[in-house]
């Protein structure tokens, strides 16, 4: 039976930045990944926009920065596309069919929502404060972002708290008479939540993935395999141990506390803190067991919303893509979602658990092969979803923009698809999703937040803790932070 | 929509004793449980109470909540969801407990019916699906809520036993308190349980509806020479008051009633501290006793013995005889005078530096007289709830 300071149950990309900074610490670190690589759903990630400082710094990654000017091409079925150019977040139009007004108007609320994301963002990367527990360190950081907010100014705290629970919709068709621009913006809110551009919350969700990639569209500035690859090879430097193949049965605890981990293979590994980077509802319902959990605690868990409804879509061509109306060095991120409306209708199939008869689209061209998210396609408890229909549909929306589709692969990852290869709930990119209440010092929920759980020696890294998905390995390192912490 | 179907237009349910309930019920007066309709007061209170406590008396409990658990994970369950430990029940026991939610605070109590391993039952006064189905995750058990499929009966007094004898109810007076067995009343099969919300003796009996109105009526059959009544609500209140029986909503709020979190409270403060057992490995609200008890209490519900005899409902406790330099330090949540004791008594919360036995407090009783109140200054002794308690309750047999 062999002994570790720190087990890590998951090779994601927050569990490798955990065991990279605790071995950094002199600890015996044990990673434990169920399949053949590691990295976990950063696989699926089209784009990484950044590294946060805190991760350069203390891991010393230096992934290469592909330093492109990215384009944005939202696609529109006359071919009337818009066309944006962001150059290191400056953004301006290339080609529209909107008028100065609204192309003056599109920018400036970008511009005003860059600068609510940054207050949000500056307590995004930090343990989020625990409310009412005393601790003079919480409240001193809840202190702090009330005034952060209060510094935006009269003008504009007004404006952000006004906004915070609106819809995008509401505040889009306000300043906005452009069909194309609308549905740009929308699509950016709601991708990979259970919102539409009329529920309420999506602006919130647009700041929130603002303030992780620092930049309202999220490209790929960074490679993802690259990155994760450095984190691998950061964890081999340190001798951290990383078992592949080999998929966790159990968490072993005794008298509320952890006492290691059981693999599928009946093998026994012991330690007294174990990580898991396996989302909150596979960790405490099944890794650990709702029988030694409070019902309250099992209630939490259960109602945490983690159904995903992103699928990824893979196709191969037979010869290189040409999109219609664009140029070929105009390339970046195209999306399909051409106005709110139908957005909006798309979503509501997601509402009684059905994939949109018309989804939206947004993907990515390398020569011939295409890469696309889907949505809304929701996590299907009880049956399966007919890929080859949504397939036929996606590139039956494809084919308005690409003629001579002649296809020579397909492939369709839905959620849950995703839910059984990496042990995800619900399929879910973000674990869960990322909705006010949610978020921050209620992330994942009460009484497992700030990386804690109920149980002495376990914690959470994964995207189900604050501050959420989207690549930011902060989870791993704030849980990380939280254990070196604890064990002094 | 129907103005039938609608819930607030929808008359009370009737129980299958209804007939003979509301034969009884001279004054009209009904009490609203759970969706029907039971009896406050058949005529009067005193000849009802003094009925249970002399003879015997019979209360419609076909309202209270009954779950089946099943199961091989039953006995898991139940030990997960109830503070003290049952591993050694026995089949045909019954164990009273508590549940508590994660703060410790108590949810509500019930009797538990132990059938065999894999099958048990919960009769509790509020209800619980929603509760115990949480709690039954990563459990293999199915609970279902049986509470329409069977007609309840309690049956309390001292002479209960000799009644059911009479009735030829096989071998009853050896059946031990807080245990439950098969039996037949004139060629109809019920259940019978030696439990109870009176301290004395007593039995509960529970049958399929359709039986109902001919075991009702048997209870009465000796009624030439033993006067059994049928009781209600009002005299079952009194009855358990003196045997200091607690009641959630009415002397604690159940934690998922309560709106404000202060007003919860947890098995220590109730004096069911008995209940708990820490050495048990798991069940909700472990970690928070365990603090709860290093922590002390805050306050405890205690009985009270008043003085004089005007009961003291709903008085505020002080801690002083003089009135002007009185420090509040508690509240009243049951009081009567008991006719049986013949004494003034009460359940109450009181702090901490008053709830040892043999403490005074005191409580200003406003007692109305005639369209005004007097107010009387009235000094209390902390004595054990428990005030009405006959050794007849446990004896076995029950009656020679």
């Amino acid at each position: 039976m062999k002994k570790f300071d720190i087990i890590i149950i998951g090779g994601g990309h927050n569990g490798l930045v955990a065991a990279s900074y605790l071995s950094k610490k002199n600890k015996k670190v044990l990673v434990i990944e169920k399949n053949e690589n590691v990295g976990g759903l950063a696989e699926y990630a089209n784009n990484l926009n950044c590294i946060s400082p805190i991760i350069t710094k203390e891991l010393n990654i230096n992934a290469a920065n592909t330093n492109n000017t990215n384009h944005i091409i939202s696609l529109e079925d006359h071919q009337n596309h818009t066309v944006l150019e962001d150059n290191n977040g400056k953004l301006s139009f290339i080609k529209t069919n909107a008028d100065e007004h609204d192309q003056k108007n599109f920018l400036s609320i970008i511009n005003n929502y860059k600068i609510f994301s940054k207050t949000l963002g500056s307590f995004m990367f930090k343990k989020p404060p625990r409310v009412k527990s005393g601790n003079k360190a919480d409240i001193l950081q809840l202190i702090s972002m009330g005034w952060k907010v209060r510094k935006l100014g009269k003008k504009n705290m007004r404006e952000l708290l006004r906004v915070i629970g609106l819809n995008i919709a509401d505040d889009l068709e306000d300043n906005l008479s452009n069909n194309n621009l609308m549905g740009l913006l929308s699509h950016e809110a709601v991708l990979g939540t259970n919102l539409g551009p009329r529920s309420p919350g999506s602006i919130l969700t647009l700041l929130y993935k603002q303030a992780i990639n620092n930049n309202v569209f999220n490209f790929k500035n960074i490679e993802v395999a690259d990155y994760i690859n450095q984190l691998e090879e950061s964890c081999n430097k340190n001798s951290v141990e990383i078992i592949k193949s080999t998929e966790v049965k159990k968490i072993l605890t005794q008298d509320n506390s952890v006492t290691g981990v059981q693999l599928n293979n009946e093998e026994i590994f012991e330690s007294t803190c174990v990580i898991s980077n396996s989302d909150p509802k596979t960790t405490y319902l099944n890794l650990l067991g709702a029988e030694i959990l409070d019902t309250d605690f099992i209630r939490r868990t259960k109602n945490f919303r983690s159904k995903g409804n992103v699928a990824k879509l893979e196709l191969v061509f037979e010869n290189d893509i040409n999109i219609n109306g664009v140029a070929n060095n105009m390339y970046g991120k195209f999306i399909y979602a051409p106005n709110i409306k139908y957005i909006e209708h798309a979503f509501n199939a997601n509402k009684y658990n059905k994939y949109s008869e018309n989804p939206c689209l947004e993907f990515y061209v390398n020569k011939n092969i295409l890469s696309a998210n889907v949505y809304y396609v929701p996590y299907l408890a009880n049956s399966n979803h007919q890929e080859n229909e949504i397939i036929k549909k996606c590139i039956s929306i494809l084919s308005k923009f690409i003629t001579d589709m002649k296809i020579s692969k397909e492939k369709l990852i839905t959620p849950n698809a995703m839910e059984v290869k990496y042990n995800v709930a619900g399929g879910h990119w973000h674990h869960g999703d990322l909705e006010i209440d949610q978020l921050l010092m209620m992330r994942p929920f009460y009484g497992s937040a700030q990386y804690s759980t109920p149980i002495n020696g376990l914690y959470l890294c994964s995207a189900g803790t604050h501050p959420g998905g989207g690549l930011t390995g902060i989870n791993g390192i704030n849980a990380a932070k939280k254990v070196i912490g604890d064990l002094k | 929509m129907n103005s039938s179907e609608i819930s607030y237009k929808k008359p009370l349910l009737e129980t299958p004793f209804h007939k003979r309930t509301s034969e009884n019920c001279y004054s009209n007066n009904w009490y609203r449980w759970a969706g029907y309709k039971v009896v406050n007061e058949y005529s009067s209170i005193e000849l009802e109470y003094t009925a249970v406590r002399n003879t015997a008396g019979v209360f419609d409990i076909t309202p209270m909540h009954k779950y089946d658990i099943k199961g091989e994970d039953a006995k898991k369950f139940i030990n997960k969801l109830i503070t003290k430990d049952i591993s050694n029940i026995q089949s045909n026991q019954v164990a009273y407990g508590i549940w508590c939610n994660e703060d410790g605070m108590v949810i509500d109590d019930g009797t538990i019916f132990c059938f065999n391993e894999n099958h048990f039952r919960i009769f509790c006064a509020e209800r619980n699906l929603n509760w115990f189905s949480d709690t039954a995750t990563g459990f293999k058990v199915i609970i279902e809520d049986i509470s329409t499929s069977i007609a309840a009966l309690a049956f309390q007094g001292p002479l209960s036993c000799k009644i059911l004898n009479l009735l030829k109810v096989n071998n009853i007076e050896n059946l031990k308190p807080f245990h439950f067995d098969n039996y037949n009343i004139e060629n109809h099969n019920v259940t019978i349980s030696r439990t109870g919300f009176s301290g004395d003796l007593g039995y509960e009996i529970w049958c399929d509806p359709s039986q109902a109105i001919d075991v009702w009526d048997s209870l009465f059959k000796f009624n030439r020479d033993y006067k059994v009544l049928a009781a209600g609500m009002n005299a079952l209140e009194m009855v358990r008051i003196e045997a200091g029986f607690i009641q959630p909503n009415v002397d604690f709020m159940s934690a998922e009633q309560a709106l404000r979190p202060n007003r919860m409270r947890n098995p220590y403060e109730l004096g069911l501290g008995w209940l708990v057992n820490l050495e048990k490995k798991y069940f909700t609200g472990k970690q928070a006793l365990i603090r709860h008890k290093e922590k002390g209490l805050e306050k405890k519900l205690v009985g009270l013995d008043v003085e004089g005899d005007k009961p003291a409902v709903g008085s505020v406790l002080y801690d002083n005889s003089k009135k002007n330099q009185a420090k509040e330090i508690g509240i009243v949540t049951a009081a009567m005078w008991s006719p049986v004791l013949k004494s003034n008594i009460a359940i109450g919360f009181v702090n901490k530096e008053h709830y040892k036995l043999g403490s005074n407090v005191y409580a200003e009783i406003y007692h109305p007289e005639e369209l005004d109140y007097r107010k009387i200054w009235a000094e209390c002794k902390v004595v054990k709830r428990q005030f009405f308690n006959n050794p007849r309750r446990n004896a076995v047999p029950a009656f020679k």
